[in-house]
């Protein structure tokens, strides 16, 4: 309680500098694959997103970004047909000038034709920075770990990991970049059978910046 | 036996102070007599001074005194070559010397008239302590000659061939001269020894001679501020990346790449058969290709702008602090006194 306190009276003060804003639009290509009950599932489709980034002073982001798409079933259409929607807030802090420490919940709701499962896990972790010589370019690596995850009628997954590595290039105001993220969840062996779900995304997105003083 | 050796030293001091004291007061007594024409016992005492065994301290100028005296004497008793050679001993050893025409008769006058034709010699007396202005002021100097003589005179730095010319011609006498402090090379002479030189030839005689003068000068003006000093190795960022920075941007491209590869491929679980690697090839050739650009890049542009720009600021910032401080210097220098003061050493 104290902790909030002390938050809500530093935002006037984080928000009294320096502002950067930071708005893209996402396309990517991804694979959803599940190993259940025996059965491999793979899945793959087209996702749609955007995202704001807000970095407050020289230290501090904060981050929300909304995905979803429909993922089809690589065999034939079938009830593994399904669409996968999420929402990530990431709040993160600027440890070095090429390390930020993060954490933060993600919402995603996976559903198809009978169901809907909903997914809620806090992610922690980092994204550090890699400068490649060029103005404006640099490789990009993140690492997340996932110790509080809850999915509806399922338990909670003994592993939840994300990782990404990507390149991205950036302006004055516009920039473009490219990523690929990886989720791995293994959840508890139930009857002598354990369920792995894997989610694995290629994105490119642009960007535009600006700030306000 | 103290007590008995205290006395006598008491005994000895005043005679010894008051030895030099009786060399001037025989000389002012031979004046009087030369002045009441009592000659006979002016030589005596005049005599009395020059001899080697004078138990009295005789200077340079009571010897120089006497002599004149002696020769002026001995014209007054018909002896006029033999005053002349006395009149001529004075003259070598100062060439400044003279009668005065008041006290002197003008037989004397004559007498030594001729003493300083046939004597050559060369003279320039001392240089007193003395601060000047080089802006208004002028540092004095004055020279003789006996007779009639093919002068030079110069201000040299000690043991140059060659200076300032203040004086070339004939001269007869005394002479003034002025030395503006200025040297050959236009600059205000600079804290150290100089000599003044007289090199002359006698007109009558065709005889050589030469003198010197040594004097030092110091330079007094308000203190001097420092210039910056040149920036070193470490004062200005690199300008060019190393060699090696071009190899580090490959690798570093390289190494997003392999991430993304590894990330597919050990992260991913292998139940499933995989992880997404086409998708992570993307990003790998991406960040490859990233890496590969900015090697070549490296490889041909080496310099960093920024701090060839940073460093050309730097650098005209130090240029004009300097140029700021030089003209404040030379605003400072132009306010120099020059310090005279004479200098041992004496010349030929």
């Amino acid at each position: 309680m104290r902790a909030l306190v002390i938050l809500w009276l530093a935002i006037p003060q984080l928000l009294s500098g320096q502002v950067a804003w930071q708005v893209s639009m996402h396309v990517g290509r991804a694979e959803h694959r599940v190993r259940d009950a025996g059965g491999l599932f793979p899945a793959s489709g087209t996702v749609f997103g955007a995202a704001v980034g807000v970095d407050i002073g020289h230290q501090f982001t904060v981050s929300a970004e909304a995905l979803g798409g429909r993922f089809n079933a690589d065999s034939s259409a079938s009830i593994d047909d399904h669409s996968i929607a999420q929402v990530l807030l990431l709040g993160g802090m600027k440890v070095r000038p090429w390390l930020t420490v993060q954490a933060g919940p993600v919402f995603r709701n996976i559903s198809n034709a009978v169901a809907r499962q909903q997914w809620t896990a806090l992610r922690v972790g980092g994204e550090a920075y890699v400068p490649l010589g060029l103005e404006g370019v640099r490789g990009v690596l993140r690492g997340y770990w996932m110790p509080l995850v809850s999915v509806s009628g399922l338990p909670r997954p003994d592993v939840a990991l994300a990782a990404s590595a990507g390149v991205e290039w950036r302006g004055p105001r516009i920039g473009v970049g490219t990523r690929y993220v990886l989720e791995r969840y293994d959840f508890p062996e139930n009857a002598g059978d354990r369920r792995i779900e894997e989610v694995s995304v290629l994105r490119v997105w642009v960007s535009a910046f600006w700030s306000s003083p | 036996m103290i007590r008995a050796s205290l006395f006598a030293i008491l005994a000895l001091v005043p005679g010894a102070l008051s030895s030099q004291d009786n060399t001037a007061e025989l000389l002012d007594r031979a004046a009087k007599y030369h002045a009441d024409l009592d000659v006979e016992r002016e030589l005596v005492l005049l005599r009395q001074v020059i001899s080697p065994s004078s138990p009295f301290v005789v200077t340079h100028d009571q010897r120089v005194q006497a002599y004149k005296y002696l020769g002026a004497a001995l014209v007054v008793l018909g002896q006029t070559d033999s005053g002349i050679v006395y009149m001529r001993a004075a003259l070598e050893r100062d060439p400044f010397v003279d009668l005065e025409p008041q006290k002197f008769t003008p037989a004397e006058l004559a007498a030594f008239g001729e003493a300083k034709r046939l004597t050559f010699g060369l003279g320039v007396r001392p240089i007193p302590f003395d601060t000047i202005d080089p802006r208004t002021e002028r540092v004095h100097f004055t020279v003789m000659s006996t007779h009639s003589t093919a002068l030079l005179v110069e201000v040299r730095t000690a043991g140059d061939p060659a200076g300032v010319m203040l004086f070339r011609g004939d001269n007869d006498g005394p002479r003034e001269l002025q030395w503006d402090g200025v040297m050959p090379n236009g600059r205000l002479a600079g804290a150290g020894r100089y000599e003044l030189v007289l090199i002359g030839i006698s007109r009558l005689t065709q005889r050589a001679d030469s003198t010197r003068l040594y004097f030092s000068i110091q330079q007094n003006h308000p203190r001097l501020e420092d210039t910056l000093p040149a920036f070193g190795p470490r004062d200005l960022l690199p300008e060019q990346h190393p060699p090696s920075a071009a190899r580090a941007q490959l690798f570093k491209g390289l190494g997003v790449g392999a991430a993304a590869l590894l990330i597919s491929q050990v992260l991913a679980n292998s139940e499933l058969e995989g992880g997404g690697g086409k998708l992570a090839a993307g990003v790998a050739v991406t960040a490859s290709v990233a890496g590969i650009v900015a090697f070549v890049r490296g490889r041909r542009h080496r310099e960093i702008p920024a701090n060839v720009t940073a460093n050309a600021q730097r650098q005209t910032a130090r240029a004009g602090a300097n140029a700021a401080t030089l003209q404040r210097n030379r605003e400072r220098l132009e306010k120099t006194l020059l310090v005279i003061a004479p200098a041992a050493g004496v010349g030929p």
